[in-house]
């Protein structure tokens, strides 16, 4: 790379001597006729070299969680990956599709938008529980970034993990409007700004799964509990002033003790939450909405 | 793993057999053509399993129980009709 440029301006002196204008056609016979754009394609040309010469590596350590299936007796373990960040684009995502692209194709992980809107990428980086395509690259170079699966949850491979349990949680509650009346001029159930402000902070769940696979109570009973994602699209439906079955949404989640109030208010889910939303907060409203609609007597006893 | 079939079987070997004894049940409900086909591969595949994984490798055994489960809710369907096999090469 640096010999390519140094006969580059080496043979850009010598042209020089005999004619600036020969030269900058030898470069770009596409542009010819176009001076300005030669001249400007000429500086990009020099600013690029100069760039690439100027440019040092970053070299940052990953250890990435590997188990392959297909190897029945190898056991788990953490596999080090060194990346130019120099090179790689700022977030962790960016790191593994590079690693999977030069390094090791056999990584496994689920991605699909790159923006934080689809849930698939979360894993747990450096002890937290976030979705790898906002999460930055730590720049200190001094200590590796630890990438492993959600913890607690089953392993397909690599970083991918079962999240059936989860998906059928959610689809346990009933996650649609329930309506008995058809609305009056037979075309939309309508809600007032104020009532649809009740739920911003609710319907932006991207059920990435982050909240529940990092909350304690869900980790030992997994299959009562319904987790706080479950529980904060319960809330969302809940609180929606269009959905008229509210007693009975209320009453599912609570016939058992198991469901709802399984929730010690550890608050782990609010705090690993990548898009920032507040779990614990529904699942105390939900709570007190409960306790509110049971007759006087048996509050005070409790 | 088969030979340890005696009177004392552990959890782990229960949910293996139950699970084998879900998918004779589900072939039941195809045709007898697919049945017979369902029939062999299953059968053919936790025989290979039984002598190749090592009966502690608990790890491996419970990955392959869920797989299996999945793969049992998926026969179960009344849409699918039959199982079918590619080696790799």
């Amino acid at each position: 790379m640096l010999r390519s440029s140094f006969l580059r301006r080496g043979y850009n002196k010598v042209a020089g001597i005999f004619g600036r204008a020969e030269a900058k056609k030898q470069d770009f016979p596409v542009l010819e006729g176009h001076p300005a754009a030669q001249e400007s394609a000429e500086v990009a040309l020099e600013s690029r070299v100069t760039v690439q010469d100027n440019v040092k590596k970053v070299m940052k350590e990953f250890r990435i969680y590997r188990w392959n299936p297909d190897r029945p007796d190898s056991k788990p373990f953490l596999q080090s990956y060194h990346v130019d960040l120099s090179e790689c684009g700022p977030m962790v995502l960016d790191a593994l599709q590079k690693i999977k692209a030069e390094n090791d194709s056999s990584l496994s992980y689920r991605r699909s938008c790159r923006e934080g809107i689809c849930g698939s990428c979360a894993m747990n980086i450096g002890g937290t529980n976030t979705v790898a395509c906002l999460k930055p690259i730590d720049g200190d170079t001094s200590k590796p970034t630890i990438i492993i699966p959600l913890p607690h949850m089953f392993v397909i491979k690599d970083l991918v993990v079962d999240l059936t349990n989860f998906y059928q949680q959610y689809k346990s509650i009933e996650p649609w409007l329930k309506t008995n009346m058809v609305p009056k001029d037979g075309r939309e159930y309508r809600q007032s700004p104020a009532d649809r402000k009740k739920l911003d902070g609710l319907y932006e769940c991207i059920l990435c799964a982050c909240c529940t696979t990092s909350c304690p109570s869900y980790w030992w009973n997994p299959e009562e509990y319904l987790g706080p994602a479950a529980l904060l699209h319960a809330y969302r439906w809940i609180c929606d002033s269009r959905d008229e079955l509210t007693e009975e949404r209320l009453q599912a989640l609570t016939e058992d003790e198991r469901k709802l109030y399984r929730c010690r208010a550890i608050k782990n889910c609010t705090a690993t939450c990548p898009k920032g939303l507040d779990p614990a907060d529904a699942i105390h409203k939900m709570k007190t909405k409960h306790m509110l609609s049971q007759p006087m007597e048996m509050v005070e006893i409790m | 793993m088969g030979a340890s079939r005696g009177p004392r079987l552990s959890g782990l070997q229960k949910q293996v057999l139950s699970l084998y004894r879900g998918f004779l049940r589900a072939a039941r409900c195809k045709s007898a053509a697919d049945r017979r086909q369902i029939e062999s591969i299953v059968s053919a595949e936790f025989r290979r399993n039984s002598n190749q994984v090592d009966r502690k490798n608990f790890l491996y055994i419970e990955y392959l129980l869920r797989r299996g489960k999945k793969q049992l809710e998926q026969l179960q369907s009344p849409n699918t009709e039959s199982l079918s096999q590619t080696k790799q090469s």
